[in-house]
């Protein structure tokens, strides 16, 4: 077992294009021991570059990368003790199942009784033992993962890294392997890096997460704390489905002022927070999830009122989205199924003015 | 109406497929007629008259060109070993050092990686009657190797040709494999021997089918560098049967004969990598 520390690293790429490309700028964290650490974030953001460098597949152009007390910047993949589950299985095809679980452990001159038992425990573990004979083409998508990730058990190491395992499988397989991934961490009490791109994923899984974007950490946190607490209006669009809604909006002495219809009594918890920024544009986050139909909302502290020409209803069975443009922007509401109000009709939305976030214009980070 | 299915292809269709199938039987045939005029002309006498003539229907059948043949010249048998021996170890050669450098101009990066590569692929573009002069003159003049089996073998040892069909094989194998293997604490060529090569078998079948054949085919440069009868390969050793003013068909066919067995059997032996390397690429996309 082993905590990760990223101490300013940095990986630059040259493009043919764009000439030199930082894909992880500065980067600094620590994975603690037997900690569940998620990498989340768009494409291109940087979060496999740098599983990548902990799994000693790229360099680091600068910094030092740790695992364990050992600085790991020179040390070739095989002397880092790591395993690694990658997004399109990376199974090797002309070898059975046993021999794909076996590799590794042959390859570090395991005794072969020794590679017999690991190898039968991992498969008991994952439920792969009538499929030892087979080779991964006759296997189905959900199997091959589970190889996989028997392929990363047997070696039994220090950290499991882990990307984007999950993105090749249809989504109820993909609910089954993220509820057996968490228990396969619970029960083996590994230190975890995980890389996705689906926040879901993220939320559900991660003890901390790491937002990136454009190589940059924007956030590492709690899948609580980014939800509630986003860093900056980066963070507080990509947590959370649909996204935060953004309006831009002025404060007046104790007033949000939207636009001349949208006005909003600015809360007490709030009223410190905005006493310096009197006059200033600045940005206000809610969440979907914080606007009600007034039947059906509850006893809210501070509710704020939205006139809403609803352009759209989305019906998702469950609750159902509304969709509807106030001040140049079209703004999302999650709603109760329950909801009677159809597209086409002007009706009056609930805010919860004590759920909204603040956000500085031109940094876009939160004010607090 | 139920049960019933009416078949929408019209008369053009058929007239098409028909005449398509038609240019592809004459174009099998074709093909075929040397084969075949090769094996009829095997079973003539050589000390008849029809030995000396192109005919497409035999007149007689007989053994006699065959053993024509073996006794012919003593070393018959040693020109049958050279070309297996060259062939052999040409393909060898081949199959190792084209499918390394394959796997290395497709998977790893080295400084000068792509420079190496295009000027390797600028070569193929010299005709080789450019270099063959100034192959020789090293061959047999600087390195004295004339009249050697090193004199034949060594400048086919590898080829850029091979190369480049490797690393096109080669860039299709996902390279989350090599980065599987190398957490898996496999070596470098032990991920190039244990992960790669047996994947890429299909391409590795297809070269080495091409590479022996061309070899066991190849008269011209073991003509030149050979002297004595003993280094003859059997390409170089047939054409004595063509003499001044004739030329023996028969025994001059037993012997293209039993010189195409070897590439018969190869093929058919690795007929099913062969063809799964050339619908591999179709397959996958």
């Amino acid at each position: 077992m082993a905590k990760i520390i990223f101490d300013h690293v940095t990986k630059e790429f040259v493009d043919d294009k764009k000439g030199r490309v930082k894909a992880v700028d500065d980067s600094c964290f620590t994975v603690e021991d037997q900690e569940f650490m998620v990498f989340v974030g768009p494409s291109g953001c940087g979060k496999t570059t740098s599983l990548r460098m902990i799994a000693g597949l790229e360099r680091q152009t600068s910094g030092n990368i740790y695992i364990g007390d050992r600085v790991v910047n020179n040390l070739h993949p095989k002397e880092r003790d790591i395993a690694m589950v990658f997004q399109d299985y990376a199974l090797y095809p002309h070898m059975t199942i046993y021999e794909n679980l076996a590799f590794g452990l042959k390859n570090l001159k395991t005794p072969k009784l020794e590679i017999e038992a690991k190898v039968k425990r991992a498969s008991e573990i994952l439920g792969l033992g009538d499929l030892l004979e087979r080779r991964p083409r006759e296997l189905s998508g959900g199997q091959r993962q589970r190889v996989a990730l028997g392929r990363a058990i047997v070696r039994n190491p220090k950290v499991f890294l882990f990307d984007e395992p999950l993105s090749n499988l249809d989504a109820k397989l993909r609910v089954q392997m993220r509820v057996e991934i968490a228990e396969l961490h619970k029960a083996l009490g590994t230190t975890i890096v995980y890389v996705t791109h689906d926040q879901v994923e993220a939320m559900t899984l991660g003890q901390r997460i790491v937002v990136m974007n454009r190589g940059v950490i924007q956030q590492i946190a709690t899948p609580d704390n980014l939800y509630n607490k986003p860093a900056n209006m980066f963070v507080a669009g990509f947590i959370g489905a649909p996204a935060m809604n953004f309006l831009n909006c002025r404060i007046e002495q104790k007033h949000f002022v939207i636009d001349q219809d949208t006005v909003f009594g600015i809360s007490q918890e709030y009223q410190k927070l905005c006493k310096p920024l009197i006059g200033r544009e600045i940005v206000l986050g809610i969440r979907p999830e914080d606007i009600y139909d007034p039947h059906l909302a509850p006893n809210l502290k501070n509710p704020g009122t939205l006139h809403a020409a609803v352009k759209v209803v989305e019906k998702l069975g469950a609750e159902n989205l509304f969709y509807f443009d106030r001040a140049g922007v079209t703004v999302t509401a999650r709603i109760s199924a329950q909801s009677r109000v159809m597209a086409g009709e002007h009706v009056e939305l609930l805010m919860d003015l004590d759920k909204v976030h603040l956000f500085d214009k031109e940094s876009g980070m939160a004010i607090r | 109406m139920k049960g019933e299915i009416k078949d929408l292809k019209g008369a053009s269709f058929y007239i098409k497929r028909g005449l398509i199938y038609m240019v592809l039987i004459l174009w099998s045939l074709f093909t075929f007629l040397p084969l075949y005029w090769m094996l009829v002309s095997s079973f003539i006498d050589p000390n008849s008259s029809a030995s000396l003539q192109f005919t497409l229907v035999p007149k007689e059948f007989t053994l006699a060109s065959y053993s024509y043949f073996f006794t012919f010249n003593k070393n018959v048998l040693r020109w049958l070993f050279n070309s297996l021996l060259i062939s052999g170890v040409v393909t060898l050669a081949n199959v190792f050092f084209a499918s390394m450098a394959g796997y290395a101009f497709s998977k790893l990066r080295f400084p000068g990686r792509n420079a190496f590569f295009w000027t390797l692929m600028s070569s193929i573009m010299i005709p080789g009657q450019v270099t063959l002069i100034p192959l020789y003159i090293l061959v047999v003049n600087v390195f004295n190797m004339s009249d050697t089996y090193f004199a034949i073998i060594l400048p086919g040892v590898v080829s850029v040709y091979n190369i480049f069909l490797m690393k096109q094989y080669m860039t299709s194998i996902p390279s989350t494999l090599i980065d599987a293997a190398r957490i898996d604490a496999c070596s470098e060529f032990g991920i190039f021997r244990k992960v790669i090569f047996p994947m890429a078998k299909p391409g590795v079948a297809v070269m080495a089918i091409f590479t022996f054949v061309g070899q066991w085919n190849d008269f011209f440069w073991p003509f030149l560098v050979t002297k004595t009868s003993t280094m003859r390969t059997i390409q170089v050793g047939l054409s004595s049967f063509k003499f001044a003013d004739s030329t023996q068909f028969g025994p001059m066919m037993a012997g293209a004969v039993i010189a195409s067995i070897p590439m018969f059997i190869l093929f058919f032996a690795l007929q099913k990598y062969f063809l799964q390397g050339i619908t591999i690429g179709a397959i996958k996309g």
